[in-house]
């Protein structure tokens, strides 16, 4: 029973503000996916799943939901389940009675009810809390609740809204990976939003970023990782983030620090100006001995050491114009023996590693 | 899975759902169709009249003359003037009344704060033997009839010779002030974060001196408010100033406007001015102390 | 030779126990004794204001104690220009269960006409205060125009003093002088007199109490409403709950713990309100619409004043109230809520 779910130029202003929270989202959703919609605060991930789910006006453009089109239809006219950020549990009912309360509504038989409560909680292992309320759980069974209430539904369409943002870091990897593997077993189509990109990566079977209302770039995590499309997806995706920064291009070369790094032919040949703005991931740096063609010089600051990789902190010994789009450059090194503070060290960028942008409009540039 | 919800429930092709009406103009979220708004402001509209008409009437009553006021037809003015105010003020005991409630309502108010600050302090931050039973004792105090305490009271005033007397009534008054004022300064307290306390602590100072110079400038809402109350808690009061209180030049406001209006000939035209005289400066008092006032009445009252 | 016993060399004393009961009351004193400190003033006006005079007025119940024969001497003047006094033999004196035997069978005031008028009262005036309470902070949480100041005017009755509201219904209610007859006269209805009969006199009374203190159970209930989280509503929504549906299960629930208070508090309020039924009604017609507390205080203090009698009606009305209370609370517990 999974289905579609079609976002057609849809738009969303609030009345007081004259930019759209979300602009003009083109989205393709196909049945029994798992898409994480992922981007800073205020970025429109939000309201565009509230727009899904029926709790947000669509100001132009359509919502569709396989083959109906749900633009203005009621939330309970949807077939969409949502678990909400902070769970939205009745305080006053039990656990059980929180999950079969839609069914209720819905005229369902009561030995019904209790046939699919008691099948979510086992699932979620929620059995033994089924007599309890709310308030005398803990986050994590708060949150399974949550989940429970939406599976009961078997709804067409899952939205999940931050679920695990309010729980602590050890308990939000091991969610992580139920709620994937659950959505995989029961085949629903689910839209899901974090702010979280390492919960973006590594849950969703494509990761849709958005930034200021606008959708940026939708792909597989892999891509997203080895391909962005622009600066603002490259410097987004990836702990610790891509090294960004903007250098001096002169016949093919550019000027990182004292080093003159060759560029691929195509990308000088797609530049319009002097400058480009080139990115290069900490794993992309290799730590080379002075002299060697294109190495540049740093110096050392902080080495983080987390006893499987080792990420070097360190600022550029710089000569021209460079501007970095961070104070520092992020380079992992091996993990034992690392440099000490201000020991000055050179690194060189791999080739087929780099990547390139226009100054200007940020759009990714071809390399190869 | 189950499925036990019947599939076809929901007919895919069309906008299942949605009113012809949806399909002209959707009805965004939250709003409200035209009827509904109708209906709305005009019940609140007959709500905020039936609220404000008995001040209003008294208060365009007391401008009328005397046999005016006591005819049957109803207009708004009739030869509005200000007579009557001047009577009240210049012949009557009524400023006389007003001094005595405001001394009695100030002086309880001054002595209910200061009793019972540190008890609401004590009872917001420390956990010592006798609390539970101090709380409950508080908390069923201001349960109290006036009629169970009223008629021992009285007798020892008299045996003290302090029938009559402002003061009497001020002790009497105390006895709801002071449990009131612990309750609902308890419930401001509460919301001064302890780590105040903890940092005043290792700044060196002792209970006393933290709640003295950090926690009390602190929670100068909070007593502003319950002052308010207080103030106006002892100024309505009317029981125990009957009681009390003899002599005309005595009496407090309460006492004394019921002598307007004996059983027989009702003196309206005294009696509408002097309350619309009262109900200026308290309107005003109030309207202070409003907007914290139901917050502090109900956290104290939920935290049982 | 005597050798000194060095300290070392004496066998070791054993350590001596801590005095019981002593030794744990000091504890407890040195670690709460600011706190004791504290509470202190409010205990002694407690102690001395209320609990003496308290259990006075239960002893005095428990007596025929009167304006007559509360003098415990007589004293007369002698021919000499002194005193002498003797004891009275008519003083108030002990006579056990016998006041309250005689107010509870009717034999003496009215107990069981205020009762009933109380509970009339009482349950009219909560009932409508709640209700219309709740309808109006439901209308005011919503977002419209005007909405402060619908608010602001709405609690205007809540700042007039008690007994001023009293005295302004008194007069809108009067049958020659008042506004409603003379309203009531343009649709040709004969002016009522409203205080001859019980039950309209009771009304007249119910009405401005229902006035004085709608503003505040609606405020309360307001800031309850507002208390609720958004989401709530959201994920009722998405369950398929219409608004009645959606009031039912999240507003009503989510108002309980305010709901509980404010009825609470209104019921004890009502119960013990004296300055409208004394003035509006002034127990007319004939004592006829007394409520308990107006009934005690005439008994204290009009007439030949029945301190006893008035003790004793004190103390059944605590008593009446305290019991509600316990049920009250012990009602709201078995359903879960922690009052």
């Amino acid at each position: 029973m999974s289905t579609s779910v079609i976002f057609d130029q849809a738009t969303r202003v609030y009345p007081n503000s004259t930019t759209p929270a979300v602009d003009s989202l083109d989205l393709e959703i196909e049945a029994g996916e798992f898409l994480v919609l992922v981007g800073p605060s205020g970025c429109g991930k939000s309201t565009s799943l509230r727009m899904l789910a029926g709790l947000e006006d669509v100001d132009s453009g359509r919502i569709r939901i396989g083959e109906r089109e749900v633009t203005h239809l009621r939330p309970k006219d949807r077939d969409i389940a949502m678990v909400f950020q902070n769970y939205a549990l009745y305080p006053h009912m039990s656990v059980a009675e929180n999950m079969g309360f839609a069914l209720k509504i819905a005229g369902v038989g009561k030995s019904d009810i209790d046939a699919r409560v008691r099948e979510a909680a086992r699932i979620l292992d929620l059995e033994p809390f089924l007599d309890r309320r709310p308030k005398a759980l803990s986050g994590g069974q708060r949150q399974r609740v949550a989940m429970g209430r939406a599976i009961v539904r078997q709804p067409q369409v899952f939205c999940m809204d931050e679920p695990l943002s309010n729980l602590d870091a050890k308990l939000r990897v091991s969610t992580r990976t139920q709620i994937a593997s659950l959505q995989r077993r029961l085949g629903i189509t689910t839209v899901y939003v974090t702010h979280d990109q390492v919960e973006a990566m590594t849950m969703g079977d494509r990761v849709a970023v958005l930034k200021d209302g606008v959708l940026q770039q939708v792909d597989t995590p892999l891509n997203l990782f080895d391909k962005p499309a622009n600066v603002f997806v490259a410097g987004f995706i990836g702990s610790p983030s891509m090294n960004i920064g903007t250098f001096q291009v002169a016949g093919g070369h550019a000027t990182i620090g004292a080093a003159q790094v060759p560029l691929p032919r195509v990308t000088s040949d797609a530049l319009r100006g002097a400058e480009v703005t080139l990115g290069f991931r900490p794993e992309a740096l290799e730590v080379v001995t002075e002299g060697t063609p294109g190495a540049f010089a740093v110096e050392a600051l902080v080495a983080e050491e987390l006893g499987s990789d080792a990420y070097l902190y360190s600022s550029l010994v710089a000569v021209g114009t460079e501007r970095l789009n961070a104070d520092h450059i992020v380079a992992r090194v091996a993990p034992r023996g690392v440099p000490a503070k201000g020991e000055t060290m050179w690194l060189r960028i791999a080739e087929e590693k780099l990547h390139a942008f226009d100054p200007g409009s940020g759009v990714v540039l071809p390399t190869a | 899975m189950s499925a036990i919800l019947p599939s076809g429930a929901l007919d895919p092709a069309d906008t299942a759902g949605a009113t012809a009406s949806d399909r002209r103009r959707p009805r965004r979220r939250g709003e409200r169709s035209l009827l509904a708004s109708i209906v709305l402001h005009a019940t609140l509209l007959l709500a905020t009249f039936i609220a404000l008409f008995p001040v209003v009437w008294v208060a365009l009553s007391s401008l009328k003359p005397a046999n005016v006021i006591r005819s049957r037809e109803i207009e708004l003015f009739n030869s509005p003037s200000l007579d009557n105010y001047r009577q009240v003020l210049f012949e009557t005991s009524f400023p006389t009344w007003f001094l005595n409630s405001v001394i009695v309502a100030a002086f309880t108010m001054v002595i209910g704060i200061a009793m019972s600050a540190t008890a609401g302090y004590a009872l917001s931050r420390f956990n010592f033997p006798g609390k539970r039973g101090l709380m409950w004792t508080f908390l069923v105090t201001q349960m109290f009839p006036v009629a169970i305490l009223i008629v021992p009271i009285y007798l020892i005033m008299a045996n003290l010779g302090l029938i009559d007397t402002k003061a009497s009534l001020v002790i009497a008054y105390c006895t709801v002030a002071v449990p009131f004022c612990a309750w609902m300064l308890r419930g401001y307290f509460d919301t001064i974060p302890r780590e105040l306390d903890e940092a005043a602590a290792l700044d060196g100072l002792g209970p006393f001196g933290t709640f003295w110079r950090v926690i009390l400038p602190l929670a100068r809402p909070g007593l502003a408010v319950t002052a308010f109350y207080t103030f106006i808690t002892a100024w309505g009061e009317v029981a125990y100033a009957i009681a009390f209180m003899q002599t005309d030049s005595h009496l407090t406001l309460g006492a004394g406007l019921q002598q307007f209006v004996p059983q027989f000939n009702q003196r309206w035209e005294l009696l509408t001015p002097a309350a619309v005289m009262i109900m200026v400066p308290a309107a005003v008092v109030f309207f202070f102390a409003q907007k914290h006032l139901v917050a502090g009445l109900t956290a104290g009252g939920t935290k049982g | 030779m005597t050798t000194l016993d060095t300290p070392s060399q004496r066998s070791p004393e054993p350590p001596a126990e801590p005095p019981r009961g002593p030794g744990r009351l000091r504890r407890s004193f040195d670690r709460h004794w600011y706190a004791w400190a504290m509470v202190l003033p409010t205990v002694i006006v407690l102690g001395v204001l209320v609990l003496f005079p308290l259990a006075q007025g239960i002893y005095q119940s428990f007596t025929d104690l009167t304006e007559a024969n509360q003098q415990d001497v007589i004293c007369t003047k002698t021919l000499g220009g002194g005193e002498e006094c003797v004891d009275n033999p008519k003083q108030a004196k002990f006579v056990g269960l016998d006041n309250y035997v005689d107010v509870l069978t009717g034999e003496r005031g009215d107990f069981w006409l205020w009762f009933t008028n109380t509970i009339v009262w009482t349950t009219a005036c909560v009932f409508f205060h709640y209700t219309i309470g709740l309808g109006l902070a439901v209308m005011l949480n919503r977002r419209f125009r005007g909405r402060s100041l619908y608010r602001v005017l709405l609690i205007v009755p809540w700042a007039v003093p008690g007994f001023v509201s009293a005295f302004a219904w008194k007069f809108m209610f009067n049958k020659d002088a008042g506004l409603i007859n003379a309203f009531l006269g343009i649709f040709g209805v004969e002016p009522i007199a409203w205080n001859d009969e019980r039950w309209t006199s009771l009304f007249t009374a119910i009405v401005t109490n229902i006035w004085m203190g709608v503003p505040f159970m609606m405020v309360a209930l307001l800031g309850g409403l507002q208390s609720i989280p958004q989401d709530l509503y959201e994920a009722a929504e998405m369950d398929g709950a219409s608004a009645w549906q959606r009031f039912r299960n999240v507003t009503l629930p989510g108002l309980r713990p305010v709901s509980s208070t404010v009825i609470l508090l209104g019921t004890i309020w009502t119960f013990n309100m004296f300055p409208v039924i004394f003035f509006v009604t002034e127990g007319q017609p004939a004592g006829e619409t007394e409520i308990l507390v107006t009934g005690a205080f005439r008994a204290a203090f009009e007439g030949l004043r029945n301190y006893s009698l008035a003790a004793t009606y004190g103390v059944l009305i605590l008593s009446i109230l305290l019991v509600y209370a316990a049920i009250y609370r012990r009602v709201l517990r078995a359903q879960g809520d922690v009052f």
